[in-house]
C-alpha cells in the first residue's frame, strides 16, 4: 500500500451497478448511470478504480484512500466517500420513478421503499426515487440488500450478495 | 425443488427449503449458541461466520448459501475455545451473555485478519454488535486479551483463582456463556414441542363484543385456541396489583396494544401466525387515553371499567416544613423536567418453554426476576398448584422481566393442551408488551442560602405507568422518597401521582424512578451552585449527607455512607479537566438496596450437601446477569473455608431453592448474600474438625435473613426507610473540538466489593445505558398509542460510540449484614443524566430540562 491510511478506512464507491450494460461508445440508456468515460479512472493517482467488464467503473477499496478526486471528476456525480466498515452499499444513481427506473436498467433502484420498511435502524430512506443509507446509523446487517427486489443494493465483502 | 449445499461448521449440509439461516442452524441442527435476539438484523446476537467475514444469521436464506462456508460457536476449535473463555473470564466480559456467543464471533473474524488489532479496529469489528449489560469497555478488554493470547501462542495465569470475597475472579457462568452451550428458555427443544401466539389487541381502548375462533380452530395444524373462558383460575394477575388480565374476555375492555385476546398453539410458528388471521374479533372502538394531561382531565375516558378515575398511585411525602424553609431562602431556583419512556432493550426477547413433568405438574423453563413470582402468578391464573418453575439462563432483565409476559400463557397452554410448548415473543412484540421506564414530568423548587446550603425541596412530579399498575406505585414512591438526594437537610415536601393511560405499561427499569428525579434536584443543585459563584463539586460537597447525618426522609445513615469519599474519588480528574479548561459536569445519586419502607423483605438460602459429596447453592433469588451466581459461591467460599471445586451454584427454582424475593431494588447481593452467609454459619455449625463434606451429605442448612425497616410515614423521629444505601457520584468530560462526551468518570460506594471485577461491569454497563438516557434513546407512540421505533432505531449505544469509562469502586465498611456488601445494580445507571447535561451546559451555555437532551452530537 503506497500511503498508509487512517482508521476508519474510506473509500470511494460508485453508486451504478451497470445493469444497462454502459458504455462510453454507446448511448446509454440511464441518464444517471455510469457511462464508462473513464475521468475518474485518470484521475486516480493510485490505481485504484478502473473500468470493470460491464463497463462501468469499479474501486479497489484495498488501494483507494478515499482523497475525493474522483467524486468532482465524475461528471455524472454518482461517485461518493463511504467508510469501508459499512460494507452495504446503494448502488444505483436513478432519480427517475419506477417505471422509468425499471425500464432502462435490471438492476437499479425503483424507490419501492421495501428497504425502508425492513430497516431496524431506521437508517435507509428514499430519497428522490432512489435509496440512501445514512451510515452513522447502519448496523450493516443487509437485510436491505438481500430482500431488495431489484438487487440494487449490495454487500461489498460479496457475502449477502455479489460483489457487484 | 432446487437444493442448496453449503457446510457448517466443517460438516456439509444439503437444504432444499428456503429459511434464514438462523431459524435453519436453531431449528434444525440445534446449534443454539446462535441466539434470536431479533430476526430483524440489528441485536447482533446470531452473528456467524461466513467465509471469513460476520454475518448476522436472521439476514440471508439458506438458498443464498450454496457453496458458503459457515461458523459458529460449536465449531470452534478446542485452543480457541479455550482462548476466547479465558479472555471473555478475564476481563470480565459476560454478564447475561445472550450477546455474547455474536461477540465472539466478532472477535474470531477479527483476529483472524488482523492480530494485532488497535483499539479502535476493536471497536468497529464490534459495532453492529449490541451489548445492553457491558457497556462495551470489558468485551473491548476480552478481544485485546485475545489477540495477546493469540500472538503469544500461550494462555496465563488468571489473576485471582482464590474465590474469597474481594476478588476479581473470573464468573462461574463464563465457559457456559462464551461457548453458547448455556441454555436460555428459547434453548429448550421439547420433543413433539407446539408453539403458541397471542392474537393482540387491535385498538389501544376498545370494548370486545365478540371473539369467533371456529376458523382458526379448524385449521390444520392447531391444536387450541384458548380465549378467557379457558382460563380455570383469575383472569387478572401482576406483580403487585392484580389489575393485568391474561386474555380479555368478551363485555371487557382492552387497556393497550398489547393485550392479548387469543392465545394460539400450533405445531409451528408459520399455522400460529396463519391461525391469528383466521380469528375474528369485534370491537367497539373508543377513544384512548394517551398522556398523562388527558388521563387528569376532567370527565376523561377510564382506563379500566374496574376505578373511578385514571390515578394509578399517589404519593405524599413530607418532612419539616419546605414551604416555609423556601419562602426564606435568599436563593430559589424552580424548574420543569421531562423524562422519556426507556425501552429496556435487553437482548433475549421474553421467552418461555413449558411441559407436563413426570410428576404431572406444569413445568416452566423462564427468564425472568423472580421464579417464585412466576410461580405464584401462574397459580393464581390456573388455580393450581401444580406447577415448577426453572430459571434457565436470563439474557438480561433491568427491572423489564418481572412482571408475566409469556410464563403465564406458555402454561394455560399447556394446561389445556398437556403438551410442550415454547412462547415466545417476537421483538417488535417485546418492544409492545412488557413494562418500560415511566415517563415523569416534574416540577421542582430549591432553596438554598448564601454558602448552597439547601434549605428546602418542594416537588409535585407525574408519571405515565400505562395500561397496568406493574411497579407503577413503587416506582412513585421510590422517586418521591430519593428525590431529595444524597443530602443533609430537614425540609423536603413531594407529591407524586402515576396515571393510568392506554399506553404500553410502564413498570421496574434500572433506577427505578429515582433515575428520573434525580435528573431534577441534580439538574437544580448544579443552577444553584452557578448562581451562588460555588463550583457544582463544592455544593455536593457541602451539603452531602456523611455518617449519622440525618437524611430528609428522617433516616440516621451509619457508618458505610460514602457518599464524601466518592467526591472525593473524582476530585482529581474534575480539578484536572476544569483546569484544563473541558466542559464538565458531575452529579451526586444514593440508591437502595432492599425493598425497604416496611415491606418484608426476606433472603432465603439453602445449602444441600448433595450425593456427589459438593455443597449445593439453592436461593430463589434470579440471576439475570449481574452476577449472582459468583456473589454467592465468594461468600460461601470466604465464610465456609470450602475450595471452590466443592460447590455448585443451582439456579433458582421454585421446588428445591426457597424464595428470596425479586431481583429488583439492587437487592440481591445484600439480602440473599446474608442469608447465605447465615445458612455458611449453620453449615460450619456441622463441618467441624474430622468432618468431611463426604459425611453431611443429604444434609440441608438454611439462612434467613428479613430486612427490616418502618414503613413510609411510620411515628418514629427517624424511621429506618431502607437497611443500606449506596452512593454515587459521575462526571462528564466532553471533547471541546467535537462536543462529544470524552470520558466518564463513576466512582461508586459499594461498602464492600464482592468481586471488583464484577462491579466494574456494573458501573460501565450502567453509564453507558444511562448515556442512551441522556442523549440518545426514546421510545416513541403514535396516535394509535403504538411504539414506532424498532431495536435498531432505538438509540442504545454502540462499541464505536462509547467514551473511556473510569470506574472507581470505593469500598467503605460499616454495613453490619452482607459482609458489608451494598447493591450496585441500579446507582450506577442514577447520575448520568445529569452529569451529561451539565457538561453540556457548560459546553454551550444551554440549559435542557428534558431528556434526551438535544443539540449535541449524538440527537439534533
Amino acid at each position: 500500500m503506497p500511503i498508509k491510511k487512517k482508521f476508519p478506512y474510506r473509500a470511494a464507491v460508485v453508486a451504478c451497478n451497470g445493469g444497462c450494460r454502459a458504455s462510453k461508445t454507446v448511448d446509454t440508456k440511464c441518464v444517471y448511470g455510469c457511462i464508462g468515460c473513464e475521468q475518474c479512472v485518470l484521475a486516480c493517482r493510485f490505481g485504484a478504480i478502473r473500468i470493470n467488464d460491464l463497463g462501468i467503473a469499479e474501486v479497489d477499496e484495498a488501494k483507494c484512500i478515499a482523497c475525493g478526486k474522483c467524486v468532482s471528476y465524475c461528471p455524472q456525480n454518482l461517485i461518493h466517500i463511504h467508510e469501508c466498515a459499512n460494507y452495504i452499499v446503494v448502488k444505483c444513481s436513478n432519480r427517475d420513478k419506477g417505471r422509468d427506473a425499471r425500464a432502462v436498467c435490471e438492476v437499479s433502484c425503483i424507490g419501492c421503499g421495501m428497504c425502508e420498511k425492513i430497516c431496524s435502524a431506521n437508517a435507509i430512506h428514499v430519497e428522490n426515487n432512489v435509496a440512501v443509507i445514512e451510515e452513522g446509523k447502519c448496523l450493516s446487517c443487509g437485510m436491505c440488500a438481500v430482500n431488495c427486489p431489484r438487487g440494487a443494493l449490495i454487500d461489498t465483502r460479496g457475502v449477502l450478495t455479489g460483489k457487484y | 425443488m432446487s437444493a442448496y449445499t453449503f457446510t457448517v461448521n466443517g460438516v456439509t449440509h444439503t437444504v432444499t427449503e428456503k429459511k434464514s439461516l438462523l431459524r435453519y442452524l436453531r431449528d434444525d441442527l440445534r446449534l443454539t449458541s446462535v441466539k434470536d435476539g431479533c430476526s430483524q438484523g440489528a441485536c447482533g446476537a446470531c452473528t456467524v461466520i461466513i467465509d471469513g467475514e460476520t454475518v448476522k444469521a436472521c439476514v440471508p436464506t439458506t438458498d443464498r448459501l450454496a457453496g458458503k462456508n459457515i461458523l459458529t460457536v460449536e465449531g470452534l476449535s478446542e485452543w480457541e475455545a479455550k482462548v476466547y473463555t479465558f479472555a471473555y473470564g478475564e476481563a470480565g466480559a459476560v454478564q447475561c451473555g445472550f450477546c455474547i456467543p455474536g461477540m465472539v464471533m466478532c472477535t474470531k473474524a477479527l483476529l483472524d485478519k488482523n492480530p494485532d488489532p488497535t483499539e479502535a479496529e476493536i471497536k468497529y469489528a464490534l459495532r453492529n454488535n449490541y451489548c445492553r449489560c457491558t457497556g462495551y469497555v470489558k468485551i473491548i478488554a476480552a478481544v485485546k486479551l485475545a489477540a495477546q493470547i493469540w500472538r503469544e501462542g500461550r494462555i496465563p495465569e488468571a489473576s485471582a483463582t482464590d474465590w474469597k470475597v474481594g476478588s476479581r475472579v473470573h464468573r462461574l457462568d463464563v465457559e457456559e456463556k462464551v461457548l453458547g452451550y448455556g441454555k436460555y428458555p428459547d434453548d429448550y427443544y421439547p420433543e413433539h414441542t407446539t408453539y403458541a401466539g397471542a392474537l393482540r389487541s387491535k385498538y389501544p381502548r376498545a370494548r370486545v363484543l365478540a371473539i369467533d375462533t371456529s376458523k382458526a380452530r379448524a385449521l390444520p395444524g392447531v391444536v387450541a385456541v384458548l380465549t378467557a373462558d379457558d382460563i380455570p383460575g383469575q383472569n387478572k394477575i401482576g406483580h403487585l396489583k392484580h389489575d393485568q388480565y391474561t386474555l380479555i374476555p368478551v363485555g371487557g375492555l382492552t387497556h393497550y396494544l398489547g393485550d392479548a385476546i387469543a392465545l394460539v398453539i400450533a405445531e409451528d410458528m408459520a399455522t400460529v401466525e396463519k391461525a391469528k388471521k383466521l380469528i375474528r374479533v369485534d370491537y367497539e372502538v373508543l377513544p384512548a387515553v394517551h398522556s398523562i394531561e388527558e388521563a387528569a382531565a376532567p370527565g376523561a375516558p377510564l382506563v379500566f371499567d374496574e376505578e373511578a378515575s385514571n390515578v394509578q398511585a399517589y404519593k405524599h411525602v413530607s418532612r419539616g416544613d419546605a414551604s416555609g424553609a423556601i419562602a426564606g431562602a435568599p436563593h430559589v431556583i424552580s424548574a420543569h423536567f421531562e423524562t422519556p419512556w426507556t425501552e429496556h432493550a435487553f437482548l433475549e426477547p421474553e421467552a418461555a418453554t413449558a411441559f407436563l413433568d413426570d410428576d404431572g405438574d406444569i413445568f416452566i423453563y423462564s427468564t425472568d426476576q423472580s421464579a417464585h413470582q412466576t410461580l405464584h402468578e401462574c397459580q393464581l391464573l390456573l388455580g393450581t398448584k401444580k406447577i415448577k418453575v426453572q430459571n434457565a439462563l436470563v439474557g438480561g432483565g433491568f427491572g423489564g422481566k418481572e412482571d408475566m409476559t409469556v410464563q403465564h400463557l406458555a402454561a394455560l397452554a399447556v394446561y389445556h393442551t398437556h403438551r410442550p410448548v415454547k412462547m415466545n415473543l417476537t421483538r417488535a412484540e417485546s418492544l409492545l408488551v412488557h413494562p418500560k421506564r415511566h415517563h415523569f414530568v416534574m416540577d421542582f423548587t430549591m432553596g438554598c442560602d448564601h454558602d448552597g446550603k439547601i434549605l428546602g425541596v418542594k416537588a409535585k412530579v407525574a408519571s405515565d405507568t400505562g395500561a397496568y399498575a406493574s411497579l407503577g406505585g413503587p416506582v412513585l414512591e421510590r422517586a418521591c422518597t430519593h428525590a431529595a438526594g444524597p443530602y443533609a437537610y430537614e425540609n423536603f415536601e413531594i407529591e407524586g401521582t402515576a396515571y393510568y393511560t392506554n399506553n404500553p405499561p410502564a413498570g421496574a427499569f434500572r433506577g427505578f424512578g429515582v433515575t428520573q428525579t434525580c435528573f431534577a434536584t441534580e439538574t437544580l443543585l448544579n443552577m444553584m451552585a452557578e448562581k451562588i459563584g460555588i463550583s457544582p463539586w463544592e455544593i455536593r460537597c457541602r451539603n452531602a449527607i456523611r455518617p449519622w447525618g440525618v437524611l430528609p426522609n428522617g433516616q440516621i445513615v451509619d457508618d458505610s455512607t460514602g457518599l464524601v469519599e466518592t467526591l472525593e474519588a473524582v476530585k482529581p480528574y474534575y480539578d484536572a479537566a476544569v483546569a484544563a479548561g473541558k466542559p464538565v459536569g458531575l452529579a451526586c445519586a444514593m440508591k437502595n438496596a432492599g425493598v425497604g419502607v416496611g415491606i418484608p423483605d426476606t433472603g432465603r438460602v439453602k445449602l444441600i450437601v448433595e450425593p456427589d459429596g459438593k455443597l449445593h447453592i439453592y436461593s430463589g433469588a434470579s440471576c439475570i446477569g449481574q452476577g449472582l451466581g459468583t456473589v454467592l459461591v465468594q461468600n460461601v467460599v470466604e465464610y465456609t473455608g470450602l475450595s471452590r471445586a466443592d460447590i455448585v451454584y443451582e439456579r433458582s427454582n421454585t421446588w428445591i431453592a426457597p424464595d428470596s424475593g425479586t431481583t429488583s431494588g439492587s437487592r440481591q447481593t445484600l439480602i440473599t448474600g446474608e442469608a447465605c452467609i447465615r445458612a455458611c454459619r449453620k453449615f460450619m455449625e456441622a463441618y467441624t474438625d474430622g468432618v468431611a463434606l463426604a459425611d453431611l451429605v443429604g444434609r440441608e442448612f438454611y439462612g434467613e435473613y428479613l430486612a427490616k425497616t418502618d414503613p413510609l410515614g411510620a411515628n418514629v423521629p427517624n424511621p429506618v426507610s431502607h437497611v443500606a444505601y449506596g452512593y454515587a457520584t459521575q462526571m462528564c468530560i466532553l471533547d471541546k473540538k467535537t462536543g462529544k462526551v470524552e470520558q466518564m468518570v463513576a466512582a461508586h460506594d459499594v461498602g464492600k466489593a464482592v468481586n471488583p471485577l464484577s462491579c466494574e461491569g456494573q458501573i460501565e454497563g450502567g453509564v453507558v445505558m444511562s448515556m442512551g438516557f441522556a442523549l440518545r434513546e426514546d421510545y416513541p407512540l403514535d396516535e394509535n398509542c403504538k411504539p414506532t421505533g424498532k431495536y435498531g432505531a432505538l438509540g442504545l449505544f454502540r462499541a464505536h460510540e462509547i467514551p473511556e469509562i473510569k470506574a472507581i469502586v470505593v469500598d467503605k465498611p460499616g454495613l453490619n449484614v452482607a459482609g458489608g456488601a451494598i447493591g450496585i445494580g441500579e446507582i450506577t445507571s442514577i447520575p448520568t443524566a445529569p452529569a451529561i447535561t451539565e457538561a453540556y451546559y457548560q459546553y454551550d451555555g444551554q440549559r435542557r430540562y428534558s431528556l434526551p437532551i438535544s443539540g449535541t452530537p449524538y440527537r439534533k
